[in-house]
C-alpha cells in the first residue's frame, strides 16, 4: 500500500526533493562534512592525513558491518548475528593462520576461508528466518548466540597473535599510500558492482511489499536467504578488517557492533521498513558514529557525560537527517 | 613528525629559556577506559585524576584528558588514536582487549607516547603494564578459602565473563590453588557475568542442588549476591565463601559476621600507574625492569587482602562513603618513586 500512495506523492516533487529521492544518503553526507568540520576546528590535527587513514582504517571494519546489515535491511529483514560472524570469522582466521604457519600464502587461505564461514552462517541465517519463517530479529538474536558460542569453543580466551605479515600489510603503504585506501576504494568498486544486480532490486522489492513481490512472481524466500548470505561475506570482511586492525584474535571482538551497525544503516538513511535505502549511506553512517565519539571528546566533554553526550549527538545527527529528507520531499 | 619537531622546538625554547634554572615540568596524560558499566571504573578515574592534581604540590603540572564510553574495541583504538591526533605525552588504558591494541600502540610508540595499560594486560612490547597479577588475585582467596575449610570440602565457583581474559587467569588461579589440596573438590563452575542479580541467582541454584557444600568462591560484585543467597538459606554460619570490597558488603559482612575473605583489586590501580607514568616521563629509570607476567612487560602491584581480621579497619577506612564505593588504595607518588632509580 505505502508503495502505492508514494507514487503521486513523487510526482510532485521539486527538483532538490528529486535529487534526495534519487541519493537517500545525501542528508548523512552533509552531517559528515558538518562533523569533519567540526572535528577540525577543535582538533586541528585529527583532519591530518595520517589521523584520517586512522580513521579509514579504525572503523573500515564497521563499514562493511554496516553494509552487510544494509542488505537484509532491504527486504525488511535485520541480521542480530552480524557481530557475532564477525567475531566467529575473526578467530577462525586467526586459528588456521596459526595452524598453516604463518606464511603469506596462509593468510590468504585463511582469508578464503573466513569469507566462506560467513557465507556459511548467512545461509544459515537464510534459512532459518526465510526457511523457517521465524521472526528475524529473534532468530538472529539466537543464531548470535549459537555463532559466539562456536567462536568460543575455537577460541576460549582472546590472545593468538596474527602473523605479522598480515597486520603490517593492512597498517603499511603500498607505493607510499596507506594499504587501506586501496581497500576502502575496492570495497567502493564493489559495493558499486552489486548496487547494480538484479539481486539488490530484488530485495528492494522484497522489502517494499512481501505480498506484491511474491504475486508478480519473486522468489521471495530464496530471496530473502541470498540476502542473508550477502550478508555474511560483508561481516567477513568486516572480520578481515578488523583483525587488520587488532593483529589478534578476540571470540568477544563484535558483540558491541551489532547494535552499531544497526545506528549506522539508520543514520544513512535506510529504512529498517525495507524497501528504500543505499549502502553509501550505511558507509557514510559509520563514520558518522565515528567522528560524533570523537568530537564529543575533542570538545572536552567531561568523562561522566560522554556516553550521554555521544547519544544525544547520535539523535541529532537521526533527527537532522529526517528532517532535511522530508522537507526535500515535501 | 611535526609532533616531534614541535616538541624537539618547544624543549630547545624551554631550555633556552631556562638556562640553569630547573626545568618546569609540564604533561598531558590521556585516560582512556572502554567500559563504564560500574561504579569501580567510575572511581577509578576519579581516583587517577586527584593523583595528577597531587603533582601540583611537587610542582608539576599533570593534565589529565579522559575518553570513558561504552565502546568496542574499534571504539577504543579511536580513542588511542585521538590521543595521538592530540599529542598526549603518556596513554594510561584500562582496556577492552589484551592483544588488539598491538599495532595502534606500536603507531603510539612511534609518536613518542609512553602507553601504560591497567587492570588488565596488554601483549604489546610497546606498553607496560601496571597494576594487580589478576591470577595472584585469585590465588590468594581460593588460598584463603582452602586453609579456612581446613583443607577439606566441596567447593563451588562463581565466575564472570566466560572468554574474557581477566576471568580466565582467576579461573587459572584457583584451580591451581584447590588442585593443590587433596581435600578440595570443586563441585561445579557456573559463570554468572560480573552480575549482582546473577550471581545470587546462581547461589541459590547452587545451594538447591548441592545443599552439602562447605565453600563458594566467588569474584567482585557476584559476591555480594551470593552471600545474599546464602543468607536467605539461613546457612551463613555454615559456609565460608569470598568476599568482595564495596562497602555495602563490607558492612553485610561486619553485621552478619560472615567466614569471608576478599582479595583486592584497588580502582586505585590507575592512580599507580599515572605515578608511575610522570616518573617515566621525567626520564627516570625503573629499579626492575616491567618484565613480569605472561607478555613479559608487567609490573606488578601488592594485593591488599581483607579477612576477619582486618574487615572492622576496612569498614572504618570505608566509614562515610557511598555504598557502591570500593575499598581502595593506590602507589603515593613517594612509594612510586621507590620503585625508581
Amino acid at each position: 500500500m505505502s508503495g502505492l500512495v508514494a507514487q503521486p506523492g513523487a510526482g510532485a516533487h521539486t527538483g532538490i526533493g528529486r535529487i534526495f529521492e534519487r541519493f537517500p544518503f545525501l542528508p548523512a553526507f552533509v552531517i559528515l562534512i558538518a562533523l569533519l568540520v567540526l572535528n577540525g576546528l577543535f582538533e586541528p590535527n585529527s583532519l591530518s592525513f595520517g589521523a584520517l587513514t586512522g580513521l579509514v582504517s579504525t572503523y573500515l571494519a564497521l563499514m562493511l558491518l554496516a553494509v552487510a546489515q544494509t542488505y537484509v535491511v532491504y527486504a525488511a529483514d535485520i541480521d542480530l548475528s552480524v557481530g557475532a560472524i564477525l567475531s566467529l570469522v575473526n578467530v577462525s582466521i586467526i586459528v588456521l593462520m596459526q595452524l598453516m604457519g604463518g606464511s603469506a600464502l596462509s593468510v590468504l587461505v585463511a582469508c578464503f576461508a573466513g569469507i566462506g564461514i560467513g557465507l556459511a552462517c548467512g545461509i544459515f541465517n537464510g534459512i532459518i528466518v526465510a526457511g523457517l519463517r521465524l521472526q528475524p530479529i529473534v532468530a538472529t538474536f539466537a543464531t548470535s548466540i549459537i555463532f559466539t558460542g562456536i567462536a568460543l569453543y575455537i577460541m576460549p580466551v582472546s590472545g593468538i597473535p596474527a602473523p605479522s605479515v598480515y597486520w603490517r600489510t593492512y597498517g603499511g603503504r603500498l607505493f607510499d599510500v596507506p594499504f587501506v585506501i586501496y581497500l576502502a576504494v575496492a570495497v567502493a568498486v564493489i559495493l558499486y558492482v552489486i548496487a547494480r544486480t538484479r539481486l539488490i532490486t530484488q530485495l528492494l522489492a522484497v522489502g517494499d511489499n512481501q505480498q506484491s513481490a511474491y504475486q508478480s512472481g519473486l522468489p521471495v524466500t530464496m530471496t530473502r536467504i541470498r540476502g542473508y548470505a550477502l550478508c555474511g561475506v560483508f561481516a567477513a570482511l568486516a572480520a578481515l578488517c578488523i583483525t587488520g586492525d587488532t593483529a589478534s584474535g578476540d571470540p568477544l571482538v563484535g558483540g558491541a557492533m551489532t547494535l552499531n551497525s544497526v545506528a549506522a544503516v539508520v543514520l544513512g538513511g535506510t529504512a529498517l521498513s525495507g524497501g528504500v535505502g543505499s549502502v553509501a549511506g550505511s558507509v557514510i553512517g559509520a563514520l558518522i558514529i565515528g567522528l560524533v565519539n570523537s568530537l564529543v571528546f575533542f570538545v572536552g566533554t567531561p568523562s561522566e557525560w560522554q556516553n550521554l553526550v555521544q547519544g544525544l549527538a547520535i539523535l541529532v545527527a537521526l533527527t537532522v537527517g529526517i528532517l532535511v529528507s522530508r522537507r526535500a520531499g515535501q | 613528525m611535526s609532533h616531534f619537531m614541535k616538541k624537539a622546538l618547544a624543549t630547545v625554547s624551554v631550555l633556552a629559556a631556562a638556562t640553569g634554572a630547573t626545568l618546569a615540568d609540564d604533561f598531558t596524560i590521556g585516560l582512556t577506559n572502554g567500559w563504564v558499566g560500574s561504579e569501580w571504573r567510575t572511581q577509578m578515574i576519579e581516583e587517577a585524576q586527584a593523583a595528577a592534581a597531587a603533582w601540583g604540590e611537587r610542582g608539576v603540572d599533570v593534565e589529565v584528558v579522559v575518553q570513558s564510553s561504552n565502546v568496542d574495541v574499534p571504539g577504543q583504538i579511536a580513542h588511542v588514536r585521538n590521543f595521538i591526533s592530540q599529542g598526549v605525552d603518556a596513554i594510561i588504558i584500562n582496556p577492552n582487549s589484551p592483544t588488539a591494541f598491538d599495532p595502534v600502540f606500536a603507531q603510539a610508540a612511534s609518536a613518542g607516547i609512553l602507553v601504560i595499560s591497567t587492570d588488565a594486560e596488554v601483549s604489546s612490547q610497546d606498553a607496560i603494564y601496571v597494576g594487580i597479577d589478576q591470577k595472584g588475585w585469585a590465588e590468594a582467596s581460593a588460598r584463603w578459602l582452602a586453609e579456612t575449610l581446613g583443607g577439606e570440602g566441596t567447593v563451588v565457583a562463581i565466575n564472570g565473563v566466560a572468554g574474557h581474559p581477566a576471568n580466565q587467569m582467576r579461573v587459572e588461579g584457583y584451580t591451581e590453588v584447590f588442585g593443590e589440596y587433596d581435600g578440595i573438590e570443586i563441585v561445579n563452575e557456573v559463570n554468572a557475568n560480573w552480575d549482582q542479580a546473577q550471581g545470587q541467582q546462581a547461589m541459590q541454584n547452587l545451594l538447591a542442588t548441592y545443599p552439602d557444600i562447605d565453600g563458594v568462591w566467588v569474584q567482585d560484585g557476584m559476591a555480594a549476591g551470593a552471600w545474599r543467597s546464602i543468607m536467605d538459606a539461613d546457612r551463613v554460619d555454615e559456609i565460608a565463601a569470598t568476599g568482595e570490597i564495596r562497602k555495602d558488603f563490607i558492612d553485610l559482612w561486619v553485621e552478619n559476621d560472615f567466614t569471608s575473605g576478599a582479595s583486592v583489586n584497588p580502582p586505585g590501580v590507575m592512580a599507580s600507574a599515572l605515578n608511575v607514568a610522570v616518573f617515566m616521563l621525567q626520564g627516570r629509570e625503573l629499579k626492575e625492569p616491567a618484565d613480569d607476567g605472561v607478555y613479559g612487560n608487567a609490573l606488578y602491584l601488592p594485593i591488599p587482602f581483607i579477612d576477619g581480621n582486618n574487615v572492622a579497619e576496612a569498614a572504618s577506612a570505608l566509614d562515610g562513603q557511598p555504598g557502591h564505593y570500593s575499598y581502595s588504595s593506590s602507589l603515593s607518588i613517594e612509594e612510586a618513586e621507590a620503585l625508581f632509580q
